[in-house]
Order: C-alpha cells, then structure tokens, then sequence
C-alpha cells in the first residue's frame, strides 16, 4: 500500500464523504456543508486551542513584567532576550504557539482542497474518479452531483477579490489579537513581517486556490476570532500597542 | 537563536504554497475519452490531442486527421500563466453520408467532409458542407460539449454544459431553436437526448427527464423528477425510458407517468452507478454497473435475470453485434455473451478477450470486429472470432 492510498483511506476519502454527506444534510448546499466542516474540524482541534488560548492569555498577562524587563535591560538586547526567554519558560509560555493549531490542520487543507476538487466534478473524468471514492452510504449517493454555488461564489473556481481581503483581513484580526509585541526592536521587524506576511500570502493565494477552501479559511479564522474574544475575555494584542512603537 | 526563529517562520509561511503547489490530487484535466464510430469501413475516433481521425480498417493506415483548434487552460501549480491544451472530446463521432459530425469540450460542433479532410483542406469548406458552430456560454461556468451528439434527420441535437440543448440545421449549421436552460443547479448536461418519435427526450443530474418539442425546443407537460441525479443517457424501449442514476439505481419509467414502474435492484442498491446507459434487445435490458457487474433485468417487471461479475467497474455502454452482447470493463477486458443461448448459459461469457489498456469510452463493433480506444490512445480492433487483438494503431502523433 501506498503512501497515497494510506492518505485517501485515512484522511482523503473519510473528508470527501463527510463533506457530501453534510452537504446532502444541509439542504444541498455545498457552502454550508464547508463550514460545517469547519465547526467540527475546529472542535476536534478543541484542546489544542485551548492551550493556544491559554499560553496567549498567559503572555498577555505577563506583559507588565515583560515591559520592567524592557526598561531594565532596553540597550542590551542579548540580555533582554535571555531574561524574556526565561520569563517565558518559567510560565511554560511558548510565544509561538499560535501556529500550531495551523500546522495541525495543515493535513485537513490538503484533503479539503483535494475533496472539493473531487466532490464538485469539474470534469468527466473528476466525474467518475469520484464514484470510486465514495462510500456506499445512501446520504452521499444522493448528494451527487453537488451545487457548485454559495452566496457569490462558485466554490469549485479561484477565489474573487472579496473573499481575499476576508481570508487575508481575518486572519490578521486572528493573529494580532494573539500573537505578543516583540520584546526588542530587531525582533519587533520579525514579528511586525510576519504578521503583515501570512494574511498576504493567504489572501493571495485566494486568488488561486478553490473558493470552497479560502472559505474553510475565512469560517476558521472568524471561529478562532470569536473563541479568542470569548476566552481571553477582549481583543487581546490587537489595542496593544509596543513601547518601541510610541519611541519611534 | 534568532536565526532558527526567522527560518521557522519562514517555513511557516511557505507551507500554503506547498499545500497548493504539491499536491495534484484534485483537479484533472478534462483529456477526453472519444468513442469510436465505423462506416464504410473507416473507423473514425476522437484522440487525446485533440484530433479527428480517419483509420482505413482494411489497410489499417490513416485516411485523414483533422487537429481542433487548442484552448487556454491554467498553468498548474502557482504559475498565474496559461498554458494551451488540446481540446477534449467526448462524443463519439456521427456518420452522415460524406460528413463526420462531432462535438468538443470547448463548445463546438464541427462538420467534417470526408473528401476535404483527405485533401487536407483549410477547414470549414463550405462548398464541401462543412461548418462550424460555437455554442455560447451563456452566463455558464461552461459550454462544453460532452455528450454524443444526436443526428436525426435534417437536424443535429446537442446537449451543451450551459444546460441547454440545441437543435441546429444539418446542412449549414444554423440554429434552429434552443431549449431553455434544463438544469439551473449544475447546469451541465452531460448525457445524450434521444428520440423516439416526435418528442426528444434529456436526463438531467439534477434528476429530471424532460420532454421537448422536436419542432420548437419548447418543454412539452410531461416530465419527470427523481430525488436523485441521472448518470446516464436514457434509452427508449416500448415508450419506457431506462436510466442510470447516482443513487445507484437503474430507473424504468414510462413516458407520462410520474411513478418509475421499477427501480433496480429492488431490495438494496447496487455496488455503484448505472454510469453507462444501458441496452434493451428483445424485452431485456443489459445493463453494466460501475460496481464490475453486467445485469440482465426483464424491461417489464425489473426482475433480475442474471449478472455477471466482470471484476473491474464498467463505464462503457454494451453493444450488441447480432446475437452477441459486447461488454468492455474499465480494465480492457472484452466480455462476449451469446445472447441466443439458454438463459443460464447466457450468464457465462463465450470469451473473455484483454487489449492491455483501460477502457473508458464508447465503442462498436461490427462484422465480427470490435473497435475500441483504449486510454493510452491507440485503437485496438478486436477479433471476436479469432479471441485476440486483431490490430491496434497508435493515434499519437509521433513528434
């Protein structure tokens, strides 16, 4: 067996017909089936973000110390460092953590973008490979073929402008609010990059990947967003403003 | 420890760009799967590149090829680029006197002289009763042409993927009506219309059979609606249609009623679809399944007569050469049952014959010889007599 025939028995084919069958459960509506999906996948991913969620509200209940440490050791940035680090493992924080969920669902992407590919049958031939894939449950047959539309999207086509700047603005709300100010000016660069990097190349790649999964995205964020508001109770770091900020 | 960092985040970033760039398990490309059609002895087929072809099937040369035009499509991976491909086709080419009519997945119909296509000529050669038609897309996702096209008369029938059929004129390929849009949910009409009399009959994959008038394209008051989506063209026997659907069952319904007088099988569904339509000679339907079995159901009652399982799933439909049932499974296996046979030897197949390659498309068979395009694009002529491959012709271009 495979690599790819363990992926499909595995992950490929269970994502494809769950998706059929929330689509056929869901009035036909391949859209609803999507974010549908999306609620289940971010339940199941439940305990990793609440630790997620816990290490941010951690982090943000640290930053008074972390500011001390700032006007302590602000000219030796090696220090600064060291000291913020230590901070950080004495209160088992990880300031990165935030990207794990993501990575995490990684292997969902990859099978959504593939089930959607497959499920909405652009070809003949994508037509009948999928009759090979699907189980025998009656609640998928009968979904067949799927509906290609929801609201002003055709979820098997790249995706438009607008959604970009949903998929791109969302997951910078999601990430601002989560991720902490930088503790020195080198790495606030880093950080400010990287906050500025992922929603671009997300949206950008918007334009080039299946509707239906750039709305996988933009439900996932808009979920991380409100647990993050519910959980840490507000907006997070995204009032937060860094001291080297208002130096500059 | 900064530098680890950066990398990490850089890693990070470039993770959706692997997600789409490296993986290719979607989308496929639509290469095509041309049915073969004899006349004359010229067997003609539709190859992956895109071309029409013309195969003498007593010296086996080609007599003619004629390239359809390439079309645009994305470049793969990230590259915002386009690329140009040959045009698909579907549609098993239509014979008409000295005119080869077929249709492509880029929304043409094409009329084919015979003489002008040997003598290479710039197409269309009107004086010759060549034309061209471009079906409009029509706010669609697409006008591709996937179904066979339906010859009858002075008028050509075509089932487009803007979900409309079209009637046009044989002659000079002006239109002469067009039906209104069938299926506004997916809009492609992929199966075959058919006509038995006056009236042209179309399955739809949102689960309807409609009636349209043959002289107005008008949807007449009868139709008929199923809770699932038809797979496969209808077929015509004693004013009952037969069908295949995707919930795996194979629908008998009679013109005018909105009941289906059976569906089959009658206890659980099958393995798969009734993806190929099926055929109906002397009061039994033969039927092959996507789950590897040939059915014979009585057309009267849905009652199964017999199956036979041929293992691999069957996506052409079966043709019947005299007194013998043609089945080809997906595998390139070619069944031969003897139809004249006692009904419990009819089950067995007299031969089982292997062309080495898969098989999705139409094929025919005629005179003891059965021609079929295997998925590596070469036409295999099977010997029925002689139990092998009697030849084959690669219909590559060699570069």
């Amino acid at each position: 067996m495979s690599f790819l025939d363990v992926w499909y028995l595995i992950i490929g084919n269970p994502v494809l017909n769950v998706l059929i069958a929330l689509s056929h459960l869901l009035s036909g509506s391949f859209g609803l089936a999507i974010i549908a999906l999306t609620i289940i996948v971010r339940l199941i991913s439940w305990p990793l973000t609440k630790r997620q969620l816990k290490s941010s509200k951690a982090l943000q209940d640290m930053q008074p110390k972390i500011q001390e440490l700032q006007k302590k050791y602000g000219k030796n940035k090696q220090k600064l460092q060291q000291e913020t680090m230590k901070l950080y493992k004495e209160a088992g924080v990880n300031p990165l953590g935030c990207l794990w969920p993501m990575l995490v669902q990684l292997p969902i992407w990859i099978a959504l973008y593939q089930a959607i590919m497959r499920a909405l049958a652009t070809t003949p031939e994508n037509l009948l490979d999928l009759a090979h894939r699907l189980y025998s449950w009656d609640i998928v047959n009968q979904a067949i073929p799927l509906n290609s539309h929801f609201l002003w999207l055709d979820l098997g086509g790249s995706g438009d402008f607008i959604l970009a700047i949903i998929v791109g603005g969302t997951m910078w709300v999601q990430q601002k609010m989560t991720q902490a100010p930088a503790v020195d000016p080198g790495q606030q660069s880093t950080s400010r990059m990287m906050l500025l990097m992922m929603p671009l190349m997300f949206g950008f790649i918007t334009l080039m990947v299946p509707s239906g999964l750039a709305l996988y995205w933009a439900v996932s964020n808009i979920i991380g967003i409100i647990t993050q508001y519910f959980f840490t109770g507000g907006w997070g770091y995204l009032k937060f403003r860094s001291p080297f900020q208002s130096k500059q | 420890m900064k530098q680890p960092k950066i990398l990490f985040l850089i890693v990070i970033a470039l993770l959706p760009l692997t997600l789409v760039s490296c993986i290719s398990g979607g989308a496929r490309l639509a290469k095509g799967w041309s049915g073969t059609a004899v006349h004359d002895g010229i067997a003609y087929v539709g190859t992956v590149d895109g071309r029409v072809v013309a195969i003498n099937s007593s010296t086996e040369n080609l007599e003619w090829s004629y390239s359809t035009a390439q079309v645009n499509a994305p470049s793969s991976g990230l590259s915002c680029g386009q690329t140009s491909i040959p045009t698909a086709i579907y549609g098993t080419p239509v014979v008409d006197r000295d005119i080869v009519y077929i249709g492509t997945y880029s929304g043409q119909v094409l009329a084919l002289n015979m003489l002008a296509r040997s003598q290479n000529l710039t197409f269309p050669q009107q004086r010759y009763g060549e034309w061209e038609w471009d079906c409009p897309i029509d706010n669609a996702k697409s006008n591709a042409i996937v179904a066979d096209l339906l010859v009858r008369e002075d008028a050509i029938y075509v089932s487009s993927s803007n979900g409309r059929v079209y009637s046009l004129d044989k002659e000079f390929g002006d239109l002469n009506w067009e039906s209104k849009v069938l299926d506004e949910t997916h809009r492609k009409l992929w199966t075959s219309p058919v006509i038995p009399g006056d009236t042209l009959y179309v399955s739809t994959f949102d689960g309807h059979i409609y009636a349209l008038s043959l002289e107005t394209g008008e949807l007449l008051d009868w139709s008929f609606e199923s809770a699932a989506g038809f797979a496969s063209s209808p077929v015509i026997y004693e004013d009952t249609i037969f069908l295949g659907s995707f919930d795996r069952y194979l629908y008998a319904v009679k013109i005018g009623s909105d009941v289906p007088i059976w569906k089959f099988p009658q206890e659980k569904p099958a393995g798969n679809w009734f993806w190929a339509s099926p055929i109906v000679n002397e009061g039994i339907v033969y039927a092959g399944c996507l789950d590897g079995r040939v059915y014979a159901i009585e057309a009267k009652t849905g009652g199964n007569l017999w199956e036979f399982d041929a293992g691999n799933p069957i996506v052409s439909s079966p043709v019947l050469m005299d007194n013998l049932l043609i089945v080809t499974d997906e595998s390139g296996t070619v069944y031969v049952f003897d139809l004249s046979a006692e009904l419990e030897d009819e089950a067995m197949p007299l031969k089982a014959i292997s062309i080495g390659a898969d098989v999705r498309s139409s094929f025919c068979a005629q005179e003891g010889l059965v021609y079929i395009r295997g998925e590596d694009n070469q036409l295999y002529v099977v010997d029925i007599n002689m139990g092998g491959v009697s030849w084959k012709v690669n219909l590559t271009i060699e570069e």
